[in-house]
């Protein structure tokens, strides 16, 4: 089973990711910050990470260069509720920068392509 | 014998008396003499001018001819004897010596035996010698001594009175003929006409057939004027020259001369000097006196004296006249003078009224034309154009028809009434465009007049301002000058003269700094304005900008919420059974969160997430679309441009900061190569360490960039054109680093220069772009810290 990282402050968020997205079969594991999200990169041997960028402690940005560093070839996925990011070269290193919708078939569709061997 | 003597002295005044001429009665005297003492004869010897020698005038033997004119020197023969010691003596023949003394007097009366001789003296002068003569050796009584001595007595009053009286009549006429010329000399003050009375006064006074008159300079010689009456005759010199005792030594200077002509008729000069104080000096002449038969005779002393006499008051009279002519100049140049810088100094005052530019030029001309202003009949106003290095028609206006009726201040303010058309006039200015591109290039005034020849009109203005004569005053500021004011008076063809030159030029002065001040002033408003404008449109910005920071940050704290109302109700619909009433319910959740975020789209597209352009751009399409913007430059430089593009993912940027990168480029590009060139544009992408760029290179053939400057080009301001801000390369080099990207410069001397700008790519960017090969995703490598 493919293993998916969400990290989310937001508790409603973080439940509704997993949800669908186990819904579609995934293992998925959840962070409430970047700092616990880099907690379970360096535990599991995971295949994506969907990353907010505001998050107390550790934001998605640092999260992104730090795994980035240490697994350049983990596919990250910048979820966020700000689209203004974008602008921000840190952000560039992502695989893909998603605006938040509650319609998540964007999401999965995305996620779907870089998993889907 | 009483009755005798008082019969003789009766006699005696009678003659002495009598109203004959005085040569009559002395000549009737010494016959009276003679006859009364009964000797043979009796002589009177005058002394001469000289007062040395003593001649025989009078004889009562009748006239005396030339050959018998006997003279004795004073002091010899008793004749001398007698004058030097003023005390009568007889002397007889027989006596030692008296013969040898007296031979002259042998030749009257071959011979005599007596000799009485007695002065004729008073108290003060000798004026001669009375000698009585006789055959007989006889002495005379005391009665007879007497009674001669009483006689010559008598003479010498009769003498005396007669040169009295000559020289009161010669007094009278040197007078007469002196207020002669006086009344000619002030009848008028005239210069020309003065000299003219002058020399025929003279020629009339002394009776000569012509008189001339020179003055010239007393340092250059150089003749100032003259004036001629008369015949003068070509043998005698027109300007004779005197040197100091030209006329012998002691005598004041003169000219004396003579020279028969052709056909051998004798002319003669007279000529004395005219001595001025200062620096002139001239000559008084007269030609070829006439007596009243018409023939010529030579010049005495006395017309000498005459004509020094003459002399001294003509120059008193033409100093005076020159003198009064000085000070009627002085007067009336002051009161020009006092007019103009009344005039000059109401249009100051006036200028200072106003900041406006045009109006101040109306007030410039106005001041320039009006009748109680210069009075020029035009007036017109170029300025210099910096950038065209041109001189244009400002504003150009004629002299109003009538006068202006109105206080001077008031007439300035007003427009002029009769304007020149000269917003066409241009003039290039170079040196050989005529006076008035040479006033402001030399920023020296210029009197043109017809007959100047090295400056000549432009072509421009050829027909156009049809003037024999103007001025041209350059307007200077600070060494600078900034235009010309041209003024002339051709329409009632009175000559300009140069003080108002001297007028115009205070004027340029003023009017110079006045427009400059009001050109800044101008220039200072309109900044102002452009302030005011931007500081309103910043505070609206902050405004719209905390309005948007507040709604975008509410809009954020909305999604997240939204995102998971909107997902689970998603989720609930999934579950409900297709007829559950519930389902209803979770659609209308469904619907109504939909709603929402497109609500929130719009609101963040407004407010802050949008207000910059960032997105994905075709880099050869922002390359394509700038070079519409500098193609009609490109063409007017005639430059081809070749271009080679690569297929590329889209880059992740500001497309409007981009275009503006690429213009300054193509335009830097084209203005190297201004007579032509080619325009080369790459584009590729590039594997760094960090990840994947994409590199446009601009290339021109403008022969490169000087080493000496190249570290500069990326400086603000820095420029090697006279126009431009310097920022052109500044601002790309920024733009280029906020998208993290560089500016590299390859420049080959005489060749051209090649700019590179290279762009990293966003990852996401290659994902999307269908076509394109992806690169290898551990190309791409986040650098540190960026944020």
């Amino acid at each position: 089973m493919k293993k998916i990282l969400v990290a989310d402050d937001e508790m409603s968020i973080r439940l509704l990711y997993s949800e669908e997205l186990k819904e579609e079969g995934y293992d998925v594991y959840l962070a409430a910050n970047g700092r616990e999200a880099m907690e379970i990169v360096d535990k599991v041997p995971l295949d994506l990470v969907i990353l907010d960028i505001k998050m107390p402690e550790m934001d998605g940005i640092e999260a992104l260069r730090q795994i980035k560093e240490k697994r350049p070839g983990l596919p990250v996925v910048l979820s966020t509720a700000y689209g203004e990011y974008k602008q921000d070269f840190a952000t560039w290193a992502s695989d893909e920068y998603l605006v938040k919708s509650s319609d998540l078939e964007d999401l999965k569709s995305i996620v779907k392509r870089y998993l889907k061997e | 014998m009483v009755s005798d003597r008082a019969a003789f002295l009766t006699q005696m005044v009678e003659v002495l008396t009598s109203t004959v001429s005085f040569g009559e009665r002395l000549n009737n005297m010494v016959h009276l003499l003679a006859r009364n003492l009964k000797v043979d004869l009796a002589l009177y010897f005058g002394l001469d001018k000289a007062k040395e020698t003593l001649v025989l005038n009078i004889s009562s033997a009748g006239p005396v001819p030339p050959h018998l004119r006997v003279e004795f020197p004073l002091g010899q023969g008793l004749v001398g004897e007698t004058a030097g010691t003023r005390k009568m003596k007889v002397a007889h023949r027989h006596q030692p010596g008296i013969p040898a003394a007296n031979a002259a007097l042998e030749k009257l009366h071959p011979a005599y035996q007596t000799l009485a001789a007695f002065p004729v003296a008073d108290d003060n002068y000798l004026y001669g010698t009375l000698i009585l003569v006789d055959r007989e050796d006889r002495s005379f009584t005391p009665t007879e001594r007497q009674g001669v001595q009483l006689a010559c007595l008598m003479l010498a009053g009769t003498l005396r009175q007669a040169i009295v009286q000559e020289e009161a009549k010669k007094r009278i006429a040197e007078l007469s003929v002196l207020f002669e010329v006086g009344k000619a000399l002030s009848s008028t003050m005239e210069l020309d006409e003065l000299l003219e009375r002058i020399v025929s006064t003279t020629a009339k006074v002394i009776t000569a057939r012509g008189a001339a008159l020179h003055i010239m300079d007393a340092v250059s010689s150089e003749p100032l004027v003259s004036s001629r009456y008369g015949q003068i005759p070509p043998e005698c010199p027109a300007l004779p020259k005197m040197g100091p005792g030209a006329g012998g030594a002691g005598e004041p200077p003169h000219f004396q001369g003579q020279s028969p002509d052709t056909k051998g008729l004798m002319h003669y000069c007279l000529a004395v000097p005219l001595t001025f104080k200062g620096q002139l000096q001239g000559t008084l002449g007269v030609y070829d006196k006439f007596t009243p038969s018409g023939e010529f005779v030579p010049f005495d002393p006395e017309n000498r004296q005459l004509l020094y006499t003459m002399a001294g008051v003509i120059v008193n009279a033409i100093e005076n006249a020159l003198t009064y002519q000085q000070v009627e100049d002085l007067a009336e140049r002051n009161e020009r003078m006092v007019k103009n810088l009344t005039a000059l100094q109401e249009i100051s005052q006036v200028m200072l009224t106003t900041v406006q530019e045009d109006r101040l030029l109306e007030i410039l001309l106005q001041g320039l034309t009006l009748e109680q202003g210069l009075g020029f009949d035009r007036a017109v106003v170029l300025q210099v154009d910096e950038a065209a290095q041109t001189l244009k028609g400002a504003k150009g206006a004629r002299r109003p028809a009538r006068p202006i009726e109105a206080p001077n201040n008031k007439a300035l303010l007003l427009p002029p009434p009769a304007e020149l058309p000269v917003a066409e006039w241009e003039i290039p200015l170079r040196a050989d465009q005529g006076p008035l591109a040479l006033a402001v290039l030399k920023k020296h005034p210029y009197h043109h007049t017809q007959t100047l020849k090295e400056p000549v009109l432009p072509v421009v203005l050829k027909g156009k301002f049809p003037a024999q004569e103007f001025f041209v005053v350059p307007l200077v500021v600070k060494d600078r000058a900034t235009g010309v004011i041209v003024v002339d008076n051709q329409a009632s063809g009175r000559p300009l003269e140069t003080e108002p030159l001297h007028v115009l030029q205070m004027l340029a002065t003023q009017a110079a700094l006045v427009l400059e001040n009001a050109h800044l002033y101008s220039t200072i408003e309109a900044n102002n304005r452009e302030l005011l404008l931007i500081r309103e449109r910043m505070l609206e910005s902050d405004r719209l900008a905390a309005l948007s920071s507040l709604a975008s940050g509410m809009a954020h704290e909305i999604r997240n919420p939204l995102v998971s109302i909107g997902g689970f109700a998603r989720r609930i619909a999934k579950l409900v059974e297709p007829n559950s009433p519930l389902r209803g319910y979770v659609e209308v959740i469904q619907e109504e969160v939909t709603r929402l975020e497109k609500l929130l789209r719009e609101i963040l597209d407004f407010t802050g997430e949008n207000l910059s352009y960032y997105g994905d751009h075709d880099l050869a399409k922002l390359i394509e679309d700038t070079l519409i913007l500098v193609q009609r430059d490109l063409d007017a430089n005639k430059i081809k441009v070749v271009k080679e593009y690569a297929s590329l993912p889209r880059l992740h940027c500001d497309d409007r900061q981009m275009k503006q990168v690429f213009y300054n480029l193509f335009q830097n590009a084209s203005q190297a190569m201004p007579h032509g060139g080619t325009l080369t544009i790459r584009t590729a992408s590039m594997e760094k360490p960090d990840g994947l760029y994409e590199a446009a290179a601009v290339t021109d053939t403008g022969g490169g960039i000087p080493m000496e400057v190249l570290h500069n080009i990326f400086n603000p301001f820095f420029s090697t054109k006279d126009y431009g801000t310097g920022l052109g390369l500044a601002i790309a080099q920024r733009i280029v680093s906020r998208h993290y990207g560089q500016i590299e410069v390859n420049n080959e001397m005489g060749k051209g220069v090649t700019f590179i700008v290279t762009l990293p790519v966003a990852k996401y960017c290659l994902v999307k772009d269908a076509g394109h090969d992806a690169v290898p995703a551990s190309a791409l490598k986040a650098p540190k810290g960026g944020r």
